[in-house]
Parts: structure tokens; C-alpha cells; sequence
């Protein structure tokens, strides 16, 4: 999984808006993870979470634009569940590779977050 | 009278990868059975559904294409035949999730073959569409077999956990089993992995098909995370690099601190050691890392990149973490972590990485103290420098009327050089986070003369001969600059 510089507008406009999600979603995570305290089992799903925005982030072009506006919701589960959500509307292509991968961690993130 | 589907292939196929999602996010270790008893059969259909898919026409083909779909249908028939001989999981329900998956499939095939099936196709868009739903099919095996995967792992981790309360010797036998269907489907998770994610190549050279497990695998994810950490931080020190690292560094500080506990409840660890020096110092430098982790946010911004080799150094971390700790979204029972791995020697692991824990926080404060390209976002570093004024003037240091950051920097908030304030904010967290490391480091060193001193009983092999110890004194906990790394 890499850069790619020649992914289709549209599913690199719903990438980014995945990015955006699971970032807020671990930003949010790990708030409630320091409000639990240092043992909170919070802090590796935060870590699981940003990992997966690391991950959507590097399929992107390199000036992709990612401000954007931030996710109105709070709720972790309804964050991962938007970001799996729109990464439906993305082909499953050799391009951008690694989506399955990424749709599998959301997945994984969504079971670990609510079970 | 029944409604007829009046679906397309491509929304058939849709279906079936949604289908699939949907069980991943779901499942549990009791749907392990049924979904083994039925595995098979969506991987048949999907076969099926493959051949009738009209061959390409007037150019080369890649062989590894139908090479993939034959292998994996090889390996289902395998796992069936092996599931016959072992007889497990036995008769009993499907699962109707996969059902409906595999029914799906055969009903894209049934109209394939009935309108088209037969056609060569020239056309390119054609063709792409004809590329888009095998790797459409191919994503759905993966997910699926990952969910089942998921499924099996979570089913032996219920069975071994009810190990520790008693069990018959027939569910006792359900582990190994399980184990041995979690390493087929990790391979089938692989093969259809590397089709989907376009690394054919590497799987096909490597052939690997499971790792480590257990403490074995902690271990190497350990060691690997440190090597990685320090490889990217000497390369390339960004703030989004130096974020995942503070912050998967304060996952391993909550991770120690939930097996040492578990290890001091289970009598692997010395108690009072864990209750009187360990957890505090755990504590300290969890919070350490994680308020420099914070820092280093501030200074990312969402387009910034980090090496993915270390993403995924962190995640493989995680993934051992989760395997020996987690149950479901907490920490596992003491007795439960016990059951899995030998926790005196996951101790012994965690020691290791408390203290080279230290190096990556001096590594840490050196970047912080001297690496002159460090930026940010002028308005997170304005908003910053601004707090950080504030403290000090509450803290009796005079309040000097500077602007740090330009307001059209601000109004633009572009990417400017990390103001002064910030910079001292910066090295005085990782001063603390270097001090609060070689606490930890200090505190750790009884895990090691606890977990050789203690006897070993069944599933308690000593473990001196496999674990990296020091051979040389304490480090003091006062100037620490670095830990020779094993």
C-alpha cells in the first residue's frame, strides 16, 4: 500500500472524507481514554483507530486535500461505522490497493468498539 | 409466489461484500461452528461464479488470475477434508450470513451464464468491468475469511478461558482444532489478500502463512517496534512520526501494566513489587508519553504522512498486544492471560521494552531540543506558544509582550517554525518523559530476579535461555541519556 497519484477523483474525495472520520474518531477515542486514566483499554483502540487514518491517509496523492470540515459527530462506533460506510462507494480496484485491507481494519475497529 | 431478484451482477456482488462486512463487525466466538460448516460452500460458489465470468479476448492474461481462485478453492476442500477427519465442528446449523453470500454468488453465475456468460469481450469498459467484479469477488473471500477467522480465534479464546474453570476432554479437544482452522484460513486471509491488495508476487515467493504466537510474537513485535522506531525517528523525525511513536509507546506502557497485573495476580509476577514500583512508574510514563503525544499532534496537521513502515510496526504491536490481553473490548481476566502465554516471560519482554523505552524518549528529547525544521500550524503553534506564556507568567516568570506567530500566518495558518515557547513547552515534557522512562526502567529490573527465581511448574518452562537480559548494572534513574539496545 502506497501513495497513488492516479486514483479516481471521486474516490479520492471519499477517501479523504474516511481519513477525516478516523481521525477525529481516534482523537476521540484517546480523549476518553485519558479521562479513564492510564490503563484504559481505550488508548490501544485510539491507537488502532490512528493507525487505520495512517493507513488511508498514505493511499491518498500528496496534496490531497484533507482539511476539509471536521466530522459533526462524537460518537466513536458512529464515526467508524460512517468511515466503513463511504469506503462502499469506493470500486475495489487494484486502484487504490490496499482498500480491502483498510476496509478489514474498519471492520475489525467497529467490532472491537462495540462488542 | 416468490418475488423475483431483479438485481444486477454488480449489485448481486455488492451484496455479497456488504454481507460480509456486516458479519466481520458482528461476530462472535459462537458463530465459529456454523460459519466453518459453511465457509466452504461460499468459497465454492465464488469458484463457480469465477469461471463463468467471460474470459478476456485478444490480450494476454495474467495466469495468476485463475491460479489464485483454483488455490484457494484447493485449500476450502482441504479445510473441509481435514474438518470430515477430525470430525469438528461436526453436523449442526449454517450460518445463514454465509449462506445468503454464497446463494448470492450462484445467482450472479445463474445470470451470467443465462445472458452473457458465452460472450468474448473486446470492449475495454467491458473488460474493466469484467476486472472490477473479480476483484470484487476476491475482496468478499478475503473479508469473509477473515470474519471466520475471527470467528475461530474468538471461539478458541472462549474455550480456553472456560479451560481455567474445567472442562470435559472433549471440549478441551475444540482448541486444537480451532488453532489448526484459524492457521488454514489465516492462509486462505493471505493468498486472497495479496490478489486484492495487488502483492501477488510476495505472497507467492514468501509463502507465509502464520507467524509466532502468544509471547513468542510479543516478543518479535517488541523487538521490531523498537528497531522500527528508531530506524524512522533517525530518518526521518516529523511530527506525525514522533506522534505514532509517543503514542504507541504509551500503549506499551498500558499494556505492561495490565499483564504485569495480571502476572501479580497469577503469581508470575512479585506482587508487592508490582503494587509498590511498577504500577506507579507505569502510570507516570504512560502519562508522560501521552502528553508529549499530544504535543506532537499539534504540530501535525490531516494531510501529514507517516512512514508506514512504522504504521505498521505499531499495528502488528497492537494485533500481539490484543492477543495476549484483550477480551473483546477490555483487558482479559488475569487468569485468562495466564491461560494464553506464560506470563513470566511476557514480563520479561515488557522489561526489555521499558528500557529501551528510555532510548526512544532521549531520542525523543533530542528531536525536541534540537531538530531546528520543527513546524507546525500557525494556528495550533500561536494558541500554543500563547498557553505556554501564560503558565510560566502564573509561574512568576515575567510575561514579555511578543507576537510568536504573524496574523497572516494565523489568518492562513500556515505551516510556520515552532515558536520558542513552544520549543521549551516541547523539552520540558520530554525531560519529564526521559525521567519518567528510566523510572519505569529502574522499577522493572525485579522482573527480572522474580521470574527466574520463581519455580517452574507444567506450562512454566524457565525462559532465561530465550529472553535478552542485561549484563550490565541498573542505569541510575538520573542521567539517562541512552540504553544500549539489545
Amino acid at each position: 500500500m502506497m501513495t497513488n497519484d492516479t486514483i479516481d477523483r471521486d474516490a479520492g474525495e471519499t477517501l479523504a472524507a474516511v481519513a477525516r472520520l478516523l481521525h477525529h474518531a481516534a482523537v476521540r477515542t484517546w480523549a476518553q481514554a485519558e479521562a479513564e486514566g492510564p490503563r484504559s483499554p481505550l488508548h490501544l483502540l485510539g491507537l488502532g483507530i490512528h493507525i487505520a487514518s495512517c493507513q488511508a491517509v498514505a493511499m491518498l496523492p500528496v496534496h490531497a486535500d484533507l482539511e476539509g470540515q471536521a466530522p459533526t459527530q462524537d460518537d466513536v462506533v458512529q464515526l467508524l461505522r460512517s468511515a466503513e460506510e463511504l469506503t462502499r462507494a469506493i470500486p475495489v480496484l487494484d486502484q487504490p490497493a490496499g482498500i480491502s485491507p483498510l476496509v478489514v481494519d474498519i471492520c475489525d475497529l467497529m467490532r472491537e468498539a462495540t462488542l | 409466489m416468490k418475488r423475483q431478484d431483479e438485481r444486477s451482477v454488480g449489485e448481486l456482488l455488492l451484496d455479497a461484500d456488504f454481507t460480509t462486512r456486516q458479519i466481520l463487525m458482528d461476530v462472535t466466538g459462537d458463530d465459529a461452528q456454523a460459519m466453518l460448516r459453511t465457509w466452504g460452500e461460499v468459497v465454492q460458489s465464488a469458484s463457480e461464479l469465477w469461471a463463468t465470468l467471460p474470459q478476456p479476448v485478444g490480450r494476454a492474461t495474467s495466469p495468476i488470475d485463475g491460479i489464485t481462485m483454483a488455490r484457494l478453492e484447493s485449500m476450502s476442500q482441504a479445510m473441509h477434508r481435514n474438518q470430515v477427519r477430525r470430525g469438528w465442528p461436526g453436523d449442526g446449523a449454517s450460518d445463514e450470513r454465509l449462506l445468503r453470500v454464497a446463494e448470492t454468488f450462484t445467482r450472479a453465475a445463474d445470470l451470467i451464464g443465462r445472458r452473457g456468460g458465452h460472450i468474448g469481450p473486446t470492449d475495454p469498459a467491458v473488460r474493466a468491468d469484467l476486472d472490477a467484479a473479480r476483484m470484487r469477488i476476491m475482496h468478499t473471500l478475503y473479508v469473509g475469511a477473515h470474519s471466520v477467522g475471527v470467528a475461530a480465534q474468538q471461539h478458541v479464546a472462549d474455550v480456553e478461558l472456560a479451560t481455567t474453570r474445567g472442562m470435559s476432554d472433549r471440549e478441551r479437544r475444540a482448541v486444537p482444532r480451532g488453532q489448526d482452522a484459524i492457521n488454514r484460513l489465516a492462509a486462505f486471509e493471505q493468498l486472497a489478500g495479496a490478489y486484492v491488495g495487488n502483492q501477488f508476487a510476495r505472497a507467492a515467493q514468501g509463502e507465509h502463512v502464520h507467524g509466532p504466537h502468544g509471547t513468542e510474537r510479543l516478543q518479535q513485535a517488541l523487538i521490531g517496534w523498537d528497531i522500527q522506531a528508531h530506524r524512522t525517528l533517525a530518518a526521518t523525525p516529523t511530527p506525525a512520526n514522533l506522534l505514532l511513536a509517543s503514542r504507541t509507546q504509551a500503549g506499551i506502557a498500558t499494556a505492561a501494566a495490565a499483564i504485569l497485573h495480571a502476572g501479580a495476580r497469577t503469581g508470575n509476577v512479585d506482587t508487592h513489587a508490582y503494587e509498590h514500583r511498577l504500577a506507579p512508574t507505569l502510570d507516570a510514563t504512560q502519562q508522560a508519553w501521552t502528553h508529549v503525544a499530544t504535543r506532537w499532534a499539534e504540530m501535525t496537521t490531516p494531510a501529514s504522512r507517516t512512514d508506514l513502515d512504522l504504521v505498521h510496526a505499531a499495528g502488528e504491536l497492537r494485533a500481539a498486544v490484543r492477543e495476549v490481553a484483550h477480551d473483546k473490548t477490555t483487558w482479559a481476566h488475569p487468569e485468562v492471560m495466564a491461560g494464553r502465554v506464560d506470563l513470566g516471560e511476557a514480563a520479561q519482554h515488557f522489561q526489555q521494552a521499558l528500557s529501551t523505552a528510555v532510548d526512544v524518549a532521549c531520542v525523543t528529547r533530542d528531536v525536541a531540543a534540537q531538530d531546528t525544521n520543527l513546524s507546525g500550524p500557525a494556528r495550533a503553534m500561536s494558541h500554543r506558544a500563547n498557553g505556554d506564556i501564560d503558565r510560566a507568567a502564573d509561574g512568576g516568570h515575567e510575561n514579555e509582550d511578543v507576537v510568536w506567530v504573524t496574523s497572516s500566518d494565523v489568518h492562513a495558518n500556515r505551516t510556520v517554525p515552532i515558536p520558542e515557547p513552544v520549543r521549551a513547552g516541547l523539552v520540558d515534557a520530554t525531560d519529564t518523559l526521559v525521567q519518567t522512562a528510566s523510572n519505569a526502567m529502574s522499577a522493572a529490573a525485579c522482573l527480572d530476579r522474580f521470574t527466574h527465581d520463581r519455580p517452574s511448574g507444567p506450562g512454566q518452562e524457565p525462559t532465561a535461555s530465550r529472553s535478552r537480559r542485561h549484563e550490565g548494572p541498573t542505569p541510575m534513574t538520573q542521567d539517562v541519556r541512552s540504553v544500549a539496545r539489545p
